[in-house]
């Protein structure tokens, strides 16, 4: 299993620190954006475990979560929270 | 005509500041009378706040604030950290707002720039989240939003000291600090104005903007009480060094 971290200037910065290998494993993304409700960043970091590290599986998988647990973000979209992952698996 | 409640609480601690933030929003949830508030403040002693997702050890020098004697809290809102020390601060806390959460920021940050053109500021809101006067950021602000009770806070310069800001909160990137103190002076400012010319002039920033009357109040002990409580959640390492 890979680590990485990424620092990613989104409207708001998205720090992300990650563990995978073929997929995601853990994820943590801090930074000073916003997300209503804030509770709901725990059930997104917890729904990307296993997702796949490509682009448009990352921001599909984003866009699903965001949907279901009716999560709105505001300073990033799904796909830079996408390559701000992807990003951390760079090094 | 609209009424908004006034509350000028002064200066106190960190800790009390974001729970008599939280204690209001909740009791607003739970009022069927709830008055639109407005809340005037300072920090005593100075101050950072860091955002609900921000890392703690990421963001903040813990030293540097215990050797400087800063107080550390973090908020309920998101946003970024911020070193609350010559400033006003006020907090608004409202059941009527526009369900777009851009128009919600767009509508109270236009009373604080109506507020401030009373008295002679031309500021603008530049989204996200800021204030600026000729081009340069004065103001941050955040909001959250529980059980149908929006809170939006923010503070307003009236001195600022990058290099100090700097001692306290950590940047990415050790190398680049020294670019980055630079930048920042650049692009942020001061009002140069009193705590109290600031105040009035929001006041009826917010009276113009919401049509509103702005009737001056005090805390109910309910708030106050509440407040209490939630002051060991905003004190605990639980809270604070969550993340």
């Amino acid at each position: 299993m890979k680590s990485g971290k990424n620092i990613y200037k989104a409207g708001k910065l998205l720090k992300i620190s990650l563990e995978y290998d073929n997929v995601i494993r853990q994820i943590k993304i801090t930074g000073d954006f916003f997300l209503y409700p804030e509770e709901g960043i725990e059930q997104l970091q917890l729904q990307l475990i296993g997702a796949e590290l490509t682009k448009e599986k990352l921001t599909d998988r984003i866009n699903q979560i965001l949907k279901i647990e009716k999560l709105e973000p505001f300073g990033f979209n799904s796909e830079q929270l996408a390559e701000a992952i992807l990003g951390a698996c760079k090094e | 005509m609209n009424n908004i409640r006034l509350l000028k609480t002064g200066a106190h601690s960190a800790a009390w500041n974001m729970a008599l933030d939280e204690a209001m929003m909740q009791i607003a949830a739970e009022s069927n009378e709830w008055i639109p508030s407005l809340r005037f403040y300072s920090w005593t002693p100075s101050a950072v706040s860091i955002g609900y997702f921000q890392s703690l050890n990421e963001e903040v020098d813990l030293d540097a604030c215990k050797k400087h004697g800063v107080d550390i809290v973090r908020r309920l809102t998101g946003g970024g950290a911020v070193f609350h020390d010559s400033e006003l601060t006020y907090s608004f806390i409202t059941k009527e707002y526009p369900n777009g959460i851009h128009d919600s920021y767009h509508l109270i940050c236009g009373a604080i720039t109506d507020g401030l053109k009373t008295i002679g500021i031309d500021s603008q809101f530049i989204p996200i989240n800021d204030l600026l006067v000729n081009g340069k950021k004065f103001s941050g602000n955040a909001q959250t939003r529980k059980k149908g009770v929006l809170l939006q806070h923010g503070t307003i310069l009236l001195k600022v000291d990058v290099d100090k800001m700097f001692e306290l909160l950590k940047v990415p990137n050790e190398k680049l600090k020294g670019k980055l103190i630079s930048d920042v002076k650049q692009r942020v400012t001061a009002l140069d104005k009193s705590f109290e010319e600031v105040e009035s002039a929001l006041e009826k920033g917010f009276a113009q903007r919401f049509n509103a009357n702005v009737e001056r109040s005090e805390l109910s002990d309910e708030e106050l009480k509440k407040c209490n409580e939630l002051i060991s959640k905003y004190s605990s390492m639980e809270w604070v060094g969550r993340i």
